[in-house]
């Protein structure tokens, strides 16, 4: 790292922290283990420490990938809106695919899952689109018309 | 800068509006969260309160709302704070070591809180513990992490929020930058909520694409949860030989058919039924009041409790308890129809347990058995 991270962490607000916080971080994991028939604390240990590791091991390195690539040929003036419009698809498509893919189907139940979730989605994401295409033209003509004329 | 974080966002002053926007949503779920385990678990010292009639649907649906609202800014500021995560050295003393530790259950909690909220919705189960549970304590690990991490972050938040913050270094991007990218943010916020609330917001509901549920689809107009089906009820439902029994702590116990419930006086009463994944709808109920029962089996008093049984023969929720003011409200009834029809079997016919102010899995279909105690 070539430049130094700021300091952010306050020695005193730590120790405040520490001391109201702790206590409540004991209650949650006395709960966990009193309640182990229902928590199973060893599986639920791994997802809470495995998705911080997909997080900041996987899926935000991926972001930084995806931007870094895309960067280089997305205009520097559209870039904003185009950096919205992934982050939103992102979203919205990882919420869509559990029911896209049905993972929580009942045949019994008709009233759950009532939607087609893949058009659903589909026109969620051609209406993120169109948002971004229409803010992308309008800050280019904004950027054309500062430019002095000559 | 190291490589992929040249962005001038990756500033103190991005992290913490970021930061505020997450404390609110994580707030918010925290305390909707907390009170409808009061009203499903509820502890010696707290009667969970009847009234208002429609406050559960608004906490649970501001609940998985603001769920929903936290995941963009969620991983738009973990990627804010990326660059601290190959900080080197990566502590500069013990205490600055156990600030960097407890992010581990702060991330780690946070995202399991937001991923296993969205899949119960989706009522994907990719695990083995039971939902509720383990989303309740890992709820309390995470918000008590989260005090630690606002305390050791307060002086820097509130000096990188200031006009001239006396650390210059913790403001890199420009008012447009920031401007475009945390409206970014809120955009995709907004829209996922839009793409999600109109389960219990009917008039979003249109635009609402990716909501579990339709408000007036259904049996009846009404969604379902549990099927007489996936309760293995179909056959005791429907049979003949139904019998209500009233039994317990009462000077008359009871054994009543479904005809001698229609005999009783009848009373209609607007209730919603709201769920904990966030949907909800409102319907018009009409049966025999809890309490004009528990007259009729010579209940005294109004300090009784009641165990309310389902036809269902296992499962977590095949009975609830009526607090003594929930018992005695006037709209808390046994229900045998709904909407102006004899209930649908999904619906809980013959008779379900409907009252104000209760979560959707407490609201007990297929009744067959009251306990006063």
């Amino acid at each position: 790292m070539s430049q130094r991270l700021p300091e952010t962490t306050s020695r005193t607000g730590l120790l405040v922290g520490l001391a109201l916080g702790v206590p409540v971080v004991a209650y949650g994991l006395r709960g966990t283990v009193v309640d182990a028939d229902d928590t199973h604390p060893a599986e639920l240990a791994r997802w809470v420490v495995g998705l911080a590791v997909i997080n900041d091991l996987l899926v935000i390195p991926a972001a930084i990938l995806v931007a870094w690539s895309l960067r280089r040929v997305v205009p520097t003036t559209v870039w904003p809106p185009v950096r919205a419009g992934l982050l939103c698809s992102a979203v919205l498509t990882a919420v869509a695919v559990p029911l896209i893919a049905g993972l929580g189907n009942d045949p019994h139940n008709p009233s759950l899952f009532p939607r087609n979730y893949a058009t659903g989605l589909t026109a969620a994401l051609t209406v993120v689109w169109v948002a971004v295409v229409a803010l992308a033209a309008a800050l280019r003509r904004r950027v054309r018309q500062q430019r002095p004329s000559g | 800068m190291s490589p992929g974080y040249e962005s001038s966002l990756h500033e103190t002053r991005t992290a913490a509006w970021l930061g505020m926007a997450l404390g609110v949503t994580f707030g918010l779920c925290f305390f909707t969260g907390v009170w409808s385990h009061l009203a499903q678990d509820p502890p010696s010292w707290f009667e969970y309160p009847a009234r208002p009639a429609g406050l559960y649907r608004i906490t649970q649906g501001v609940h998985v709302a603001s769920g929903f609202a936290a995941i963009p800014l969620l991983l738009a500021k973990l990627w804010v704070v990326h660059p601290r995560f190959v900080e080197w050295p990566p502590a500069r003393s013990v205490l600055h070591a156990v600030e960097r530790l407890a992010l581990l259950p702060l991330v780690g909690g946070s995202l399991f809180q937001l991923f296993s909220g969205t899949a119960n919705v989706a009522r994907w189960y990719p695990w083995s513990f039971f939902f509720p549970r383990a989303h309740f304590w890992v709820a309390w690990v995470t918000i008590g992490v989260l005090v630690v991490h606002v305390g050791a972050k307060s002086v820097a938040t509130r000096d990188a929020l200031r006009r001239a913050p006396r650390d210059p270094a913790s403001v890199t991007a420009s008012p447009q930058e920031r401007r475009a990218f945390l409206g970014g943010v809120a955009a995709a916020s907004i829209g996922l909520v839009t793409a999600t609330v109109g389960g219990t917001f009917a008039v979003l509901s249109p635009l609402s694409v990716l909501a579990q549920r339709r408000p007036g689809v259904g049996p009846q107009g009404l969604p379902v949860n549990k099927t007489a089906a996936g309760a293995r009820v179909t056959e005791t439902a429907v049979d003949p030989g139904y019998r209500l029994e009233v039994v317990g702590r009462i000077a008359t116990p009871l054994r009543l058919s479904l005809a001698d419930l229609r005999d009783l006086p009848q009373h209609d009463a607007e209730l919603p039924i709201a769920c904990v994944e966030g949907w909800s709808t409102s319907a018009r109920w009409r049966g025999v009041r809890a309490r004009d029962l528990l007259a009729l089996a010579g209940v005294e008093g109004d300090d009784t409790e009641v165990l309310v049984e389902s036809l269902q023969p296992t499962g977590r929720y095949r009975a609830s308890t009526l607090n003594p003011d929930q018992a005695t409200d006037h709209d808390t009834l046994f229900a045998l129809e709904l909407n102006g029809e004899p209930l649908h079997i999904d619906h809980g016919f013959p008779v379900r347990l409907v009252g104000p102010n209760r979560p959707g899995v407490l609201q007990t279909k297929w009744v067959s058995r009251v306990t006063v105690r």
